[in-house]
């Protein structure tokens, strides 16, 4: 049962990821592989804040600021005048590995390779339902649901979130209807940048420790969570991320905690083979 | 028309038009011009560029020479929400809805530059014109029929009263029985109302019924125009395109 707990938590960090991720693939049609490289980045901004002063929570609106405007320029000065190209998708792809890559270590070289953490306790701990969950690893649940429960409230029921919907299903069609396709693909940047950035901060605390690399593998369980629920569907990312995260920690009981990603992979390669759409996607989707 | 679903026209002309894809034309040296109270269409065969000349007028493919202009509004090469800012309601051959999207936020997005208030009333007004999309509002538009979904089109664009109609194709993959209604009772009813209907069609016998004024493309260029009765005098029009002879008057 306690693995199950560190599968929620796993879960909730990850869904928070995956939902900035696949909202990022789904308006803008870029996967981005530099994602980890600005979590783990807005989470030294926010270490940094912390050790700075700031405490541990207050340090968390760092960390989203940062993976806001990171995002945001990450596609305004590389992707987009990649798109302007007309090149192939696997262009922008490789792209956003080369920026992950130069994100990471360019990271590594500035702040050195070892490993920090916050300046934080991890409050009370909790036995809920068999499970030992700490007070920091409550307030992350917390933060999830409030993120998902907020996300859902903006695609279904706010105009910018319908106009984000329809710009991802149909560009042109949206332009033709008077929605400023612009505007939308540079907000959801920001947006999903935003709970990139969060993800980053909540990722870090929860691991306790953590350095420049850390969030380097994190890409290949966003990936599987992404592509089981669907490419491009928040709804699929959130139950994607709460399978991969759960079945990953919950695997490690049984297995060597250091082939959870294997487990992940496995997820992905069995979703592509046999739903390459995933649960929650259609074919068009792809 | 019960509700005013579009406004009084404007007149849509394109002079010496050349647009196409990387540079290179798919459409050259076109002269047509659309003007308020009529239908005016234009046929011709698969591939003679009918799709990329509208897709030009509306912003959609790039206009590499000549003008397009709405009345006396230069519009070319405008990005298509400016030109849908300037009353022209677009309606592409496929992909015409946003499939995951319900009805209700298809007709929302098509509302989407109006005062947010405004919105309810004008589906309320598109509603009354399409009643069969009433009882499939939170139906998904991708789970529509094919008329069901020409209607949510037609109604999407019809959210902000356009003054122009462009529209590709509305009757493609259409039961004969609902594509005639389309054409003449809805679309023949939008010219009639005052609006400016400029259309292609595939099926030029349909296209001729409803239409004032004829444009036949054929390898990217107008060869040839006019009035629906004269081109069915037109022995080579008749031909390639209404299969048979002239008719007799």
């Amino acid at each position: 049962m306690s693995s199950f707990g560190f599968g929620l938590i796993t879960a909730a960090v990850l869904a928070i990821a995956t939902v900035g991720f696949t909202m990022q693939f789904a308006v803008t049609n870029v996967l981005n592989l530099a994602y980890g490289s600005i979590m783990i980045n807005s989470a030294f901004v926010a270490y940094y804040a912390n050790v700075h002063g700031v405490t541990a929570w207050a340090s968390l609106p760092f960390g989203v600021v940062t993976g806001a405007v990171a995002s945001w320029a990450l596609n305004r000065f590389v992707f987009t005048p990649f798109q302007r190209r007309n090149l192939a998708p696997i262009t922008v792809v490789i792209v956003a590995l080369g920026v992950d890559l130069i994100g990471t270590f360019g990271l590594q070289a500035i702040v050195g390779g070892s490993y920090v953490s916050y300046r934080q306790n991890t409050g009370h701990e909790y036995h809920i339902l068999g499970m030992f969950l700490s007070g920091l690893q409550l307030i992350i649940l917390a933060i999830c649901a409030v993120v998902l429960v907020t996300i859902h409230w903006l695609l279904r029921y706010t105009r910018l979130g319908k106009a984000m919907r329809a710009t991802s299903a149909n560009p042109n069609l949206a332009r033709n209807s008077g929605v400023k396709t612009q505007f939308i693909i540079s907000t959801t940047w920001l947006i999903s940048g935003a709970l990139c950035g969060l993800a980053g901060v909540v990722f870090a605390m929860n691991n306790g420790v953590f350095e420049a690399t850390s969030a380097q593998l994190y890409i290949v369980l966003l990936l599987a969570a992404m592509f089981l629920g669907g490419p491009g569907e928040p709804y699929g990312a959130m139950f994607g991320a709460m399978v991969i995260g759960l079945s990953t920690e919950v695997s490690a009981a049984y297995v060597n905690p250091q082939y959870k990603e294997v487990i992940a992979f496995v997820a992905l390669l069995g979703m592509l083979t046999f739903r390459p759409y995933g649960i929650f996607g259609s074919e068009k989707t792809l | 028309m019960s509700v005013e679903l579009s406004k009084q026209g404007q007149v849509l002309t394109a002079t010496g038009l050349s647009a196409g894809y990387d540079g290179r034309p798919i459409v050259s040296g076109i002269d047509i011009q659309a003007t308020p109270g009529k239908v005016v269409s234009i046929v011709g065969p698969n591939g003679s560029g009918k799709s990329t000349l509208l897709k030009s007028l509306v912003g959609v493919v790039r206009v590499l020479d000549g003008h397009v202009k709405i009345d006396d509004d230069d519009v070319t090469n405008l990005a298509s929400e400016e030109v849908a800012k300037r009353g022209v309601g677009y309606v592409p051959q496929i992909d015409d809805v946003f499939p995951p999207l319900s009805v209700r936020e298809n007709l929302e997005i098509g509302g989407y530059l109006l005062n947010r208030r405004e919105v309810p009333s004008r589906i309320d007004a598109v509603l009354e014109f399409f009643p069969r999309l009433k009882g499939m509002m939170t139906r998904k538009a991708g789970k529509l029929s094919g008329g069901e979904r020409k209607m949510l089109a037609m109604g999407r664009v019809l959210m902000l009263s356009p003054s122009v109609l462009v529209l590709d194709e509305p009757t493609a993959n259409l039961a004969p029985l609902v594509a005639t209604q389309l054409l003449e009772e809805y679309i023949r009813g939008f010219a009639d109302h005052g609006s400016t209907v400029l259309l292609v069609e595939q099926r030029a016998k349909a296209a001729l019924r409803i239409s004032d004024w004829t444009y036949v493309l054929g390898g990217g260029r107008v060869v040839l125009a006019g009035a629906p009765k004269d081109l069915e005098q037109n022995p080579a029009f008749v031909e390639s395109f209404l299969g048979g002879r002239p008719a007799a008057h």
